[in-house]
């Protein structure tokens, strides 16, 4: 197992996918981190300082499309036929690319989320304003985060596992965590569920940055549980699907 | 005798109403080199692709070393496989494309940079495999299937994108990894590139074997006949379908004879002291042959 997932991490690192896509994390992080927190207004009563470190929540996106790419990748290119005829065990090749790919989300998450908090920290001190944040607080956010990235990451290998290609996996993952999720809220009823116990409502109680704000939130822990859940059922769903099927790629 | 490196036993496949392989069966002994044989699409990869655990067949099996792909010890030890050149990620290097492989099948980097030295790819090891000709690619390939050192190579039409050159090194080097006493299955739409090479040949068409035997035999039997021209060659002609043998008349007065050697022909000449003026063999091209074999003309390669 060890030699499997060394073998993904190499994977991972031979291509320039992964350095894209953390590339792109940092920047965006960086960028977007230094504009909110130089122009953030606290006379207004929305503005947390809390919400500016979930700047860092744009990391998971990014750690569910390389999750994806995992295994719709090798379809795509074929190397899935080569890496099945050295390893035709595919549970284990979806378990090794399971533990490769949550570590690189935890790796960045890691990344944005340190990012963040250093700007947001520094840029406010420097403004002269009290973030009123205990250190427990910046902790629960900080793990939170971290680990929602990671399990956005493990999400998107089971979906791709399920899926297969790679646009489809990834339009759809997009679609249904940026457009579709936000569009059923607007139901009445069944909006609220959705934004408790949708994946985004899920992640946001885990990464606890909408503590207050909007009332009907789940604990951290029990966010944290949700979002594991629908992980390991795309995981599980995936695995199932890659034993089954006949690879002619 | 022990259990055969690979054995296809009443192999069949289907997707949907589609019958890609029907009731195939063949063996691959250690030391052997064996060409497989048929035009696009006869079923060939399907085939190879169900030797390999990567697809379920429908009915039958398929084993090497007497076991499932899958339930190999060490697998990649065991069989090493090339099968539609060119999977590799393009913006990966050859050499960390056999690095990543060689980490899963638990080989040394040392053994990637022989390999790639091997097949000739050492200066263009570090470049992005998406700029590889499908020459190199093969090659690529070929060197995959070797990390292991294998007992026994699966190779899927492993000449294509080749030059005449490197046609000739694959030959060799498949000859020695047979002689080595490696069982080596080669599959290849074109008769002539696997011919010089295997001991023996199985041919398959709409996924039913239709001939397997030493080339030799295969060139005896489905050869072009004795043509047979003189006075006396009508005579030859009555006397030979007297036993039953094929005979056809050629548009000169000459006759052709499918399925007597030329022996055979020359003893019944002279035991009723005919004349005859020639008796020669008709040469026919292999790739005649396998299209006689095949029914299938539309493929010429």
């Amino acid at each position: 197992m060890t030699r499997l997932v060394s073998a993904e991490l190499l994977k991972l690192r031979s291509t320039r996918t992964a350095l894209a896509l953390i590339g792109s994390v940092v920047g965006l992080v960086v960028l977007i981190g230094l504009i909110a927190s130089i122009t953030a207004d606290f006379k207004r009563d929305d503005v947390r300082t809390v919400d500016l470190l979930g700047i860092a929540g744009f990391a998971q996106v990014f750690a569910l499309i390389l999750g994806i790419l995992a295994v719709t990748t090798e379809f795509r290119h074929g190397t899935i036929t080569p890496t099945l005829t050295v390893g035709p065990d595919r549970v284990r090749l979806v378990l090794a690319k399971l533990v490769a790919h949550v570590l690189a989300g935890l790796l960045l998450g890691i990344l944005a989320v340190g990012l963040t908090t250093a700007i947001v920290l520094i840029v406010l001190s420097s403004r002269g304003i009290d973030t009123g944040l205990t250190n427990g607080d910046v902790a629960g956010v900080v793990v939170g985060l971290v680990l929602a990235t990671g399990l956005w990451a493990a999400l998107g290998v089971g979906l791709g596992a399920l899926v297969r290609n790679q646009v489809g996996a990834i339009v759809g993952a997009l679609g249904w965590a940026l457009l579709v999720e936000n569009l059923l809220t607007i139901i009445p009823t069944v909006g609220d569920w959705v934004q408790k116990y949708g994946l985004n409502g899920a992640t946001n109680a885990l990464s606890h940055v909408e503590s207050e704000q909007t009332g009907d939130v789940l604990s951290q822990a029990a966010g944290g549980a949700l979002l594991l859940l629908y992980t390991t059922a795309f995981v599980i769903a995936g695995t199932l699907a890659m034993r089954r099927r006949d690879i002619t790629s | 005798m022990g259990v055969s490196a690979i054995d296809i036993d009443h192999l069949t496949k289907r997707y949907g109403e589609t019958v890609a392989v029907d009731d195939l069966s063949f063996k691959v002994e250690p030391g052997r080199l064996v060409g497989f044989l048929g035009p696009n699409g006869a079923g060939k990869t399907t085939t190879l692709r169900a030797l390999l655990g990567l697809i379920r067949p429908t009915d039958g099996t398929a084993t090497v070393e007497g076991s499932p792909f899958g339930d190999l010890a060490d697998p990649a030890h065991t069989v090493g496989a090339v099968l539609d050149g060119g999977m590799l990620h393009p913006s990966r290097s050859g050499r960390n494309h056999l690095r990543m492989l060689a980490r899963a099948a638990a080989v040394p980097n040392s053994r990637v940079d022989e390999l790639l030295k091997l097949v000739d790819l050492a200066d263009a090891a570090d470049r992005r495999a998406g700029g590889y000709s499908l020459g190199m690619r093969q090659r690529l390939g070929l060197a995959a299937a070797l990390l292991g050192d294998p007992r026994v190579l699966v190779l899927d039409e492993p000449a294509n994108g080749l030059d005449p050159q490197g046609i000739r090194w694959l030959r060799d080097f498949l000859r020695s990894m047979a002689a080595q006493g490696r069982a080596v299955l080669v599959s290849s739409h074109v008769l002539a590139e696997v011919a010089q090479t295997a001991d023996e040949v199985v041919v398959i068409a709409r996924g039913r074997s239709v001939a397997q035997a030493p080339l030799k035999e295969l060139l005896a039997t489905s050869g072009g006949g004795m043509r047979v021209a003189g006075p006396d060659a009508g005579r030859v002609a009555e006397l030979l379908r007297g036993t039953g043998a094929a005979v056809d008349a050629a548009s000169d007065g000459a006759i052709v004879v499918r399925d007597r050697s030329g022996e055979d022909i020359g003893v019944l000449v002279a035991e009723h002291r005919l004349v005859i003026s020639e008796l020669s063999p008709i040469s026919s091209s292999l790739e005649e042959i396998f299209f006689q074999l095949t029914g299938d003309p539309g493929t010429v390669a």
